[in-house]
């Protein structure tokens, strides 16, 4: 029972942990992901628009089936949940393998290994100690640190460079899943949203993309805010000088413009658009009476003004795009396109109030009832500074992740392990042999120029020693085998 | 076998050289309509461009001359044209980059400006460094589509709106377009790598058949409508697309236009079909007639594209959605317009193949060297591909406050990233070679292909800008 369950799990994991499993699920992110594509997703699309592009029956079966926001459905979660496992499981399973390179690296050869080493070459030498020298030399010229290994009764060398290289692949796939990590993070505990404010508006709620609202620990003012244009018309830069007040105090000041957002205690404020509020920042009046002459008086909505001493002005309505319809004022948009005033002139004596309207609407006016007369000046509306409010703790761990992807990625593409065995031994006939060999992990066609060249550093060291050396033919650099990770 | 069964055609043949002038014909045509040359200053960017096109075009027909007589001296003139084209490229990218202020990256336009240099310059590296003399055969021909589509796509300068005034959307597309064109690269390496690994020349028939049949089968399906065809209207004074309303666009019908497409796609599909008919029955005869079936696929296919030029060119077409007539333009379509470029080129290359195999094998480094280049071209393009969706989503969290919106665009870039990835892990722990791991890289250029395109007149999404 216990045999069989030992056998099973170990099955289960060598599923896992094998490359089909990991390439399968890859499959099934990415034609889930290009689904996502494809198919209108909540709530980036409109409902409206959502209703337009498809029929109800269909809607409701895609809703149903999470696929109308496949990018948050548990299952796609779950789907690159099944990654990692098989990304963590593969690289455990590989590991050990790669681990031996490290702790016990190959460095005195046996014969079967010297016969089978696709890179060795075979050089005739007279003496032991001189040529394991010559070697060295030679070594050290091509910028190897040999180190001499003893066994009981031969001296050979050992030399390796970049011996990481053979880690870079578990480099790659842990940055992949510190990448991984801080996307979770950041789904579950990162949130965002908007504020908007006009100028000298200070808030600390910010609407979230489900209509909910978030009160923010700090609190945020807009002191000014702005827009710049090219000389076409079109916008050229959005800014917004900003204050953080936390706990009632100012503690940060900074004018941020697109690109280059406002950073407070983990959260991020964005610039993120500029427009009109379709709100009156001030408007400005001449009124006129009789009596008192000609006066400007300048008004923002529901703001009253004191004429004389008997009457008041107040600034009741501001419709920026006045339609009439039904009997009924509406206004058709947001924008300053038909505006129209509703200003109440009261006089305390009498208790008389009039609604004055400009322009006169039928229907609405008294305006020949007023005991003055008002004539607009200048309206200046508010603007408002839209700002993306954002809190992603787990980005660093994405950033960190993607900067250990590029170092794992330059160590697996261009850094190459190389190692180097010279060692001397009797060959079939007794003579003596200085055996050179090289191994690389990849780029195997570039490393057999490298040993080629360090063959011949070798043959020159040894000329130099006057030492004969007669490179044996049948031991030529091997070119068989010549192929590329 | 395959090779016995080729017809070796006796050298420069009164047919081919018609095909040849005949196409040069309607290739100059194309480009007077299009108003290329204009006046004012000699060195201005469309002249260069022009100039750069006229080069690279050059290029390409010397590659495919070469194809077509086996010349070898052909290459070396085809090698110099691309360096006069690159010269012209450079300039052009210079001018536009001085007029701008800032590097051409910013529209679809200036990418593909920057793209199509990326590719000259590799192509010569190519080239140069590992000898693959014959790689202009493919990316000549990508250039000139790049060159051409941009011609049709807006070029006065645009300022840049607040959101792309960063140093890192620089980074972000420089990465992109080299990486784009390393895909492209080894694309070219892999196609290159079946020849020369005898691949069955009708192989590369189904396979250019198949590629056509695509291309019409998704024009006439996106765009037929009652035989005529179906095309967004064009308004000349503002020079965009027109609306009926927000988000949706005005279709003019442009009749016949439907029904020549379909007889195109007949033709196109024939040699599919024939190849069917030559699988069964084992019969050679059916192969001899699938190549002439290609032969007069690519005159109606030529046909189709002087038809559509003209034909959207001049006159206002009606509209399902409202009444009267409107004008069309070819900067409104410009996916039927590469679709049916691209067609013509790709039967024009199987052509080259059927006539000239020995000579490019001859011409080609080994299947190995091959192999291993398409190789190291996608070792160059992964990281790129890698630290420019990171650039990205840098870029995208500094302006937006999120690094990954699952937008389109960042979905297939990172659609693409795993094809790759999949490539990588399959040639090195399962030891894919060869013919698989060229099938593979040409998935891979078909994904950036769409990434690049498809996603952006296909899909919408936040990277509206490109």
């Amino acid at each position: 029972m216990a045999g069989s369950l030992a056998r099973a799990s170990r099955k289960f994991w060598q599923t896992v942990s094998s490359i089909k499993t990991g390439v399968i699920l890859l499959i099934l992110v990415v034609i889930v992901s290009a689904a996502g594509t494809i198919i209108l997703q909540r709530p980036v699309t409109e409902p409206d628009e959502m209703q337009r592009a498809y029929s109800p029956q269909m809607l409701q079966l895609l809703d149903a089936l999470g696929l109308t926001d496949i990018f948050h459905a548990w299952w796609f979660v779950l789907l690159l949940v099944a990654v990692s496992f098989s990304i963590v499981a593969a690289s455990i399973e590989r590991f050990p393998n790669a681990w031996r390179y490290v702790a016990r690296p190959y460095k005195s050869t046996d014969e079967i290994f010297r016969k089978a080493l696709p890179n060795q070459v075979r050089l005739a030498v007279r003496d032991e100690a001189f040529a394991i020298a010559a070697a060295e030399r030679a070594f050290r010229r091509m910028h190897l640190k040999p180190e001499r290994v003893t066994s009981e009764h031969r001296t050979s060398l050992y030399a390796e460079k970049h011996r990481i290289s053979e880690f870079a692949v578990y480099i790659v796939h842990a940055s992949l899943l510190l990448i991984f990590l801080g996307g979770i993070v950041d789904a579950v505990w990162g949130w965002r949203g908007f504020i908007s404010l006009t100028r000298g508006e200070t808030s600390n709620q910010v609407q979230m993309r489900d209509g909910s609202t978030r009160v923010l620990p700090i609190a945020i003012r807009c002191e000014a805010a702005g827009q710049e244009n090219y000389t076409d018309g079109s916008p050229k830069k959005w800014w917004s000088k900003l204050v953080v007040v936390d706990a009632g105090r100012d503690t940060l000041r900074k004018e941020i413009v697109v690109n280059d957002p406002l950073v407070y205690g983990g959260i991020r404020f964005y610039q993120s658009s500029y427009g009109m509020t379709g709100k009156v920042d001030k408007l400005v009046l001449n009124a006129t009476s009789d009596k008192a002459g000609t006066q400007e008086i300048s008004l923002n909505v529901d703001e009253v003004a004191q004429l004389d001493p008997d009457t008041t002005v107040k600034f009741a309505e501001f419709i920026p795009d006045y339609v009439v319809r039904d009997g009924q004022i509406y206004t058709r948009s947001t924008q300053v396109d038909n505006p129209a005033a509703h200003l109440i002139v009261e006089s305390r004596k009498s208790g008389k109030s009039v609604n004055y309207w400009i322009p006169a609407i039928e229907g609405f006016e008294q305006n020949a009832a007023s005991p003055y007369k008002f004539e607009p000046k200048d309206l200046k509306m508010a603007y408002f500074t839209g700002l993306q409010v954002s809190h992603e703790p787990g980005q660093w761990a994405v950033w960190a992740g993607v900067i250990l992807m590029g170092l794992g990625l330059a160590i697996v593409f261009y850094l190459v392990h190389t190692r180097f065995w010279a060692t001397v031994v009797h060959d079939a006939n007794g003579t003596l042999q200085l055996w050179v060999g090289g191994a690389a992990n990849k780029n195997k066609d570039v490393f057999e120029h490298k040993f080629r060249k360090l063959v011949e550093e070798i043959q020159s060291e040894l000329k130099q020693q006057k030492e004969t050396c007669i490179p044996e033919h049948e031991h030529e650099p091997s070119l068989a085998g010549v192929g590329n990770r | 076998m395959a090779r016995t069964r080729v017809e070796q055609q006796p050298a420069a043949t009164g047919t081919t050289l018609v095909v040849m002038v005949g196409l040069s014909v309607a290739f100059l045509l194309f480009m007077a309509f299009l108003n290329v040359v204009k006046s004012g200053n000699l060195l201005n960017e469309s002249n260069l461009l022009y100039a750069s096109l006229i080069f690279y075009a050059a290029a390409g027909s010397l590659y495919l001359g070469f194809g077509v007589t086996g010349v070898a001296s052909y290459v070396r003139f085809a090698s110099l044209a691309t360096w006069a084209g690159l010269l012209a490229n450079t300039g052009a990218v210079a001018h536009r980059w001085y007029e701008a202020g800032h590097p051409p990256f910013a529209s679809i336009y200036e990418m593909l400006l920057s793209f199509v240099w990326t590719l000259a310059v590799l192509t010569l590296i190519a080239e140069k460094k590992y000898g693959v003399k014959v790689i202009g055969t493919v990316t000549m021909p990508v250039a000139i589509v790049g060159v051409v589509l941009m011609q049709l796509l807006r070029t006065d300068v645009h300022p840049l709106v607040p959101a792309l005034q960063s140093t890192w959307l620089h980074v972000h597309v420089t990465l992109a377009m080299l990486a784009y064109a390393a895909c492209a690269l080894s694309f070219a390496l892999a196609m290159m790598f079946l020849i020369q690994d005898q691949m069955k020349t009708e192989t590369f028939l189904a396979a250019t058949s198949l590629f056509t049949i695509a291309i019409y089968a998704g024009i006439l399906t996106r765009f037929e409508k009652w035989g005529g065809l179906n095309v967004i209207g064009w308004n000349p004074e503002q020079k965009s697309e027109m609306f009926v309303a927000k988000g949706m666009r005005l279709f003019v019908v442009i009749p016949e236009l439907g029904w020549l497409m379909l007889v195109v796609l007949v033709a196109v599909a024939a040699p599919f079909a024939l190849y069917l008919a030559f699988r069964l029955k084992e019969d050679e005869n059916f192969l001899a007639i699938a190549n002439r079936a290609v032969f007069v696929s690519i005159l109606l296919q030529a046909l189709s594209l002087v038809f559509f030029l003209l034909r959207v060119r001049d006159g206002r077409y009606p509209s399902l959605d409202v009444d009267g007539l409107f004008p069309t333009s070819l900067q409104a379509s410009p996916f039927i317009l590469s679709g049916l470029v691209g067609g013509i080129f790709a039967s024009l290359l199987y052509l080259l193949l059927l006539w000239r195999r020995q000579d490019l094998e001859r011409m080609l480094p080994s299947s190995e060297d091959l192999d291993r280049i398409t190789y190291k071209t996608i070792a160059i393009a992964f990281p790129l591909l890698t630290l420019m969706i990171a650039a990205g989503a840098y870029w995208a969290n500094r302006t937006w406050g999120s690094y990954w919106s699952w937008d389109p665009k960042e979905t297939w870039a990172a659609i693409t990233w795993l094809v790759y990835a999949g490539y990588l892990h399959m040639r090195i722990t399962r030891g894919w070679r060869g013919r698989r791991a060229a099938y593979f890289a040409i998935l891979g250029f078909g994904v950036v292909m769409f990434t690049f395109f498809g996603v952006t007149y296909l899909l919408s999404g936040l990277h509206a800008y490109a």
